[in-house]
């Protein structure tokens, strides 16, 4: 009973059409946007099974004229990997309406997203054409040409891009074209602007200290990495970075409570459990860096570095046989580039494992390891030196001297340009190497005891 | 024990939480039944007696049963069926005489269902689009008979192509038809007259001449076709329209409609757009490049939610002032506002089953509720000031009250460093057993490392001497010699005694055909029958795959098994290019016969 009454409540007087009485035949056509709303209301709450059942609902009904729901079942397919099915649906659109400069973009996008950049570039054009004033097909032109290469088309149409609309991934994409020319000036140039643009975005911060970083500018670098932690504490890439910085100065336990975020965040991570170590070894818990260390090596059992580093710690405790074997691993996978820093790691690589050499007794392995670093080396005297005293132990009196002599040479030439100065070198993605270098150069008790078996003699 | 401790912790961190908690718990009922957005959510005093109901447009399980429902208290005061689905209610004051009781308005497809007191008192429809005059010209003829079907479903195509005023259902229709059902379908419908009909996808209200909070309000329309209608509270006739470049989603407004307003609609293309009283084009655009899901002004900043967890508050130029991540996708969004301590606050429903609340980029609060809030709204409800109205996914519905003593304080959500900071790092533990072989390290370090180097190298010489000879007697699945670059595969298939082995065989080079090669099976005749033991090869176009099979017939009922060689060769040469040895299978046909 009530529910008639309620019914009975809803018929409404004013409207025109319910009075007159049914015309015949001819069916009323529904309004094919009947719920377009309502899909994409769905839609944005990201609730795509009921996106999808209305979706089906008005296809059914305006049998399959309702763009907007091709539209958005075909985004929804693209979000759930289908991407050829949704490139389908969206050409479907691109016929219904062929005026609507967002059904290209789309079918670009797809286009995009299956690699077929040529074609994508293509569709782009065409959608330009309808609209000239977008920025999201200027910037997507633009990632386009770089996949192609095409770097200079691309920093025109990322211009473009920027100067309709400034948006912060337009910004990272042509940072990314200067870091790809290999420009870091430029690269920092662009960065700025986007930080000026967007103080807040971590990500552009996070790039912008990593670059300062590898620049040596460290102040900005870390005023940078600093107030990426400011508006993201959690910030993966920044906290690795600042916290290589910090164990560059010795802070080992507050680089250790940072990580202790990334570890909860990226358990997996190779450059993290590497940086753990060292801060370990830094603090002379070197049973904890090396468990950490060989975490990390079995996590990424091709990077060098962190061979490297096990080598250097199992030096510092004297296993000569097991420092011989990271060390010999190191050099395998070491990477052949020309840069200045990966000649000194070479060096050192040798060195070190000449030291070991001599340390197991394996003379004449040890004068090639020596032979090698004094090749690879320019301006390190202790090399020369501990190459003399082999020499010496071995009775070559000549060939020590001659080495000794090189030695002196170089400690002249320090004494010269004031303190032992070395130029400090960071990869971008690796923010471990500055640490171990530190290590390397200052901290390692080999060469202390390498000198002090010099003064004895 | 460590178990126990922990939740020891934790129930009493849930008490405190409860103690210091702001918010009452009114009523939860998850089985409400009650599916709907919050712009069908209202609060209003709708008979006039102070007490206020809550009115909402309910979409039904499934968005299969729209109902108009109105709740007051826990209870659901009344219930009509709506003719179509719900797009959103408000309520507003059409007129200023006694008694000011509140009409609702309800926006479902073209047309806005106006109630007073809860009765049906008004139904507004959308004006007709004006339709294309070129199809309107067509169909005219057409129902003079001077088109025929084919001819029309050109011109009609032809429009398509190119016209800026879209095509009618009808003629959609039409163009989708097969040519039998043409003349039909012209017959049958030429009579009409084409029309073009838009739907309402949002609304709000704008206070007429007075900012008063119990003024007069017009009713704001956002339609399909990118438009923006303001209609007059009384009449019901459009005193102004907008066009847009998208279609809206959700609309803010504030100021009034005589004197000087700002509207502010979010899109379906991701962009925002702010309009003033006198302008009949957007003026400002907030381009987000993601979909907005919810739009609240508070004071003078616009905060928008992005489907991509993030909330930004825009100035109503359209300078972003900040950017606030969330841990979860924001489902919902709507305004918080606290009259008596003047504060104004945004809400956003999370996917993770917690409301966040904000002022500016501060978060205030947490509410944590069992099901993900899908809707909610805050005002005045019952007689109760400060009252919390969720519903959740699962058509739950969640009332609380904000308590009079509660105070929002900024840093009543997260703070200090992450709890992340907190946690022991998870170091592997080193054994007794590891130490003890670093100290023998130590020790005999040198020993150790002669024997691991003279085996090591012993190790390597017989691996050069295996492949060596591997590369003498061409045993090797794949040739090395420069002239016929092969590669060679077996397999064996069946159970026995009658095998079926494959071979495959491909020319790995990049343009040369290899021709003249040879088969040969080498194997214990004893055991085993081959119908040819040697065949030559067809001639091998690179790149191809060649499977070439032959039977192998087990004669050993024992059980045994044997190694069948395969050798290739080229004709002329007594040295195979390659050979493979093929590990038969013992048969099981015969056991089984």
């Amino acid at each position: 009973m009530a529910e008639q009454r309620l019914a009975m409540r809803t018929q409404f007087p004013a409207s025109a059409e319910s009075l007159k009485p049914r015309l015949k035949k001819a069916p009323e056509f529904p309004i094919l946007e009947k719920q377009n709303w309502l899909i994409h209301l769905h839609y944005i709450r990201k609730d795509y099974e009921a996106c999808k059942d209305v979706i089906k609902e008005q296809l059914q009904e305006t049998q399959g004229l309702c763009e907007y729901a091709i539209y958005v079942q075909a985004l929804i397919f693209r979000l759930e990997g289908n991407i050829q099915e949704s490139l389908e649906l969206f050409q479907t659109c691109a016929v219904l309406s062929p005026q609507s400069a967002d059904n290209l973009k789309q079918v670009a996008r797809s286009l995009f997203l299956l690699g077929k950049h040529k074609a994508a570039t293509e569709v782009y054009n065409e959608a330009a054409k309808l609209n000239q004033k977008d920025w999201e097909i200027c910037h997507n032109l633009g990632v386009c040409y770089i996949y192609l290469k095409q770097l200079d088309k691309a920093q025109d149409q990322l211009h473009n891009a920027l100067h309709l609309n400034r948006h912060d991934l337009t910004y990272i994409m042509l940072g990314k074209i200067h870091l790809l020319e290999g420009d870091l000036d430029k690269a920092i140039e662009i960065y700025k602007k986007a930080v000026e643009f967007s103080p807040e975005n971590t990500e552009l911060l996070t790039t912008l200290g990593l670059l300062y970083l590898q620049l040596g500018i460290y102040q900005k670098a870390f005023e940078h990495l600093g107030n990426a932690l400011t508006y993201d504490p959690t910030n993966y890439k920044a906290i690795l970075a600042a916290g290589s910085m910090m164990q560059t100065h010795g802070d080992f336990d507050v680089a250790l409570t940072k990580y202790r975020i990334v570890a909860c965040a990226v358990p997996e991570s190779p450059p993290l459990w590497n940086n753990i170590g060292m801060c370990f070894f830094g603090k002379k818990k070197y049973v904890a860096a090396i468990s950490c260390l060989k975490r990390a090596n079995y996590l990424a059992p091709f990077d060098w570095k962190i061979l490297y580093n096990l080598g250097l710690v199992h030096l510092t405790l004297q296993q000569y046989a097991s420092a011989f074997h990271f060390l010999s691993a190191a050099i395998s996978f070491q990477p052949k580039v020309g840069e200045l820093y990966m000649l000194l790691a070479a060096t050192a690589l040798s060195f070190f494992v000449a030291v070991a050499l001599t340390n197991l007794d394996d003379t004449e392995n040890a004068r090639r390891a020596y032979a090698e670093a004094v090749r690879l080396d320019k301006c390190n005297p202790l090399v020369n030196l501990n190459y003399a005293v082999l020499l010496y132990n071995q009775g070559e009196e000549r060939g020590a001297l001659a080495q000794y002599q090189e030695m002196e040479k170089k400690v002249n030439l320090l004494k010269d340009s004031s303190s032992l100065e070395f130029d400090p070198e960071v990869s971008e993605e690796h923010p471990s190497s500055q640490s171990h270098h530190l290590f390397l150069w200052s901290q390692s008790p080999l060469w202390k005891r390498n000198q002090l078996k010099h003064q004895h003699k | 024990m460590a178990a126990a401790s922990s939740s020891d912790s934790d129930s009493g961190r849930a008490e405190s939480s409860e103690a210091s908690s702001k918010w009452l718990d009114a009523h939860y009922d998850p089985m409400a039944n009650i599916h709907t957005f919050s712009a069908c959510l209202q609060l209003a005093d709708l008979h006039g007696d102070g007490e206020y109901k809550l009115v909402v447009g309910d979409l039904g399980p499934g968005g299969q049963q729209p109902r108009l429902k109105v709740l007051k208290g826990p209870t659901v005061l009344s219930e009509s069926p709506l003719p179509a689905l719900p797009a959103a209610a408000a309520t507003f004051l059409m007129e200023q005489h006694e008694p000011r009781t509140p009409a609702l308005a309800l926006a479902s497809g073209p047309c806005v269902y106006v109630y007073k007191n809860l009765r049906p008192y008004f139904k507004f429809s959308l004006p007709q689009l004006p339709p294309n005059p070129l199809e309107q010209d067509l169909w005219n003829q057409a129902k003079e008979d001077r088109i025929d079907p084919l001819t029309l479903k050109e011109m009609l195509e032809g429009i398509r192509g190119k016209a800026e005023v879209p095509l009618s259902v009808q003629s959609l229709r039409f163009l989708q038809l097969e040519l039998s059902e043409m003349e039909a379908f012209v017959n049958q419908h030429k009579s009409k007259s084409i029309r073009r009909q838009t739907v309402i996808t949002t609304m709000t209200t704008l206070k007429k001449n007075l900012a008063d909070e119990d003024a007069v309000s017009c009713l704001v329309l956002g339609t399909e076709n990118k438009e923006l209608l303001v209609l007059d509270p009384e009449a019901f006739t459009v005193l102004a329209k907008m066009s847009l470049p998208s279609v809206p989603v959700f609309l803010e407004v504030s100021g009034q409609f005589d004197v000087e307003f700002r509207l502010a609609a979010a899109c379906r293309n991701g962009n925002i757009y702010m309009l003033r009283r006198d302008s009949k084009r957007p003026k400002y655009c907030i381009e987000l490049s993601a979909q907005p899901v919810g739009l609240v002004r508070v004071h003078k900043v616009l905060v928008v939610g992005s489907n991509q967890d993030s909330l930004h508050g825009f100035t109503h130029k359209g300078k972003r002032l900040w950017t606030v991540q969330m841990p979860a996708a924001i489902l919902t969004m709507n305004l918080l506002e606290q009259r008596s301590r003047g504060l104004q606050a945004v809400m956003a429903g999370l996917a993770n089953g917690e409301v966040r609340i904000y002022r500016d980029k501060a978060l205030l609060s947490i509410v944590r509720t069992p099901d993900a809030v899908t809707s909610l709204c805050f005002g005045r409800y019952g007689r109760e000031d400060h009252t919390l109205i969720m519903t959740t996914r699962g058509g739950g519905l969640i009332i609380k009250i904000l308590k009079r003593t509660a105070v929002f304080v900024e840093g009543g959500g997260e703070a200090g460093p992450p709890p992340a900071q907190a946690m022991k790092l998870n170091m592997p533990r080193k054994t007794r057993l590891y130490v003890d072989q670093t100290l023998r390290e130590r020790e005999a370090g040198t020993a150790m490392h002669r024997t691991f180097q003279a085996d090591l190298y012993l190790l390597r010489l017989r691996a050069a001497r295996a492949y060596a000879q591997a590369l003498e007697s061409s045993l090797s699945p794949v040739s090395a010699t420069a002239r016929e670059p092969l590669k060679l595969h077996a397999v064996v298939q069946g159970l026995g005694p009658t095998f079926k082995l494959t071979l495959h065989l491909q020319n790995t080079s990049t343009a040369r055909p290899i021709l003249g090669l040879l088969v040969c099976f080498l194997y214990n005749e004893g055991l085993y029958a081959l119908p040819r033991a040697f065949f030559k090869v067809p001639l091998l176009v690179p790149g191809l795959n060649y499977p070439l099979e032959t039977f192998v017939e087990s004669l050993s009922d024992k059980g045994v098994s044997d190694i069948i060689r395969v050798l290739v060769l080229r004709e002329g040469q007594s040295a195979p290019l390659l050979s493979a040895h093929i590990n038969m299978p013992v048969s099981e046909g015969l056991a089984a016969a």
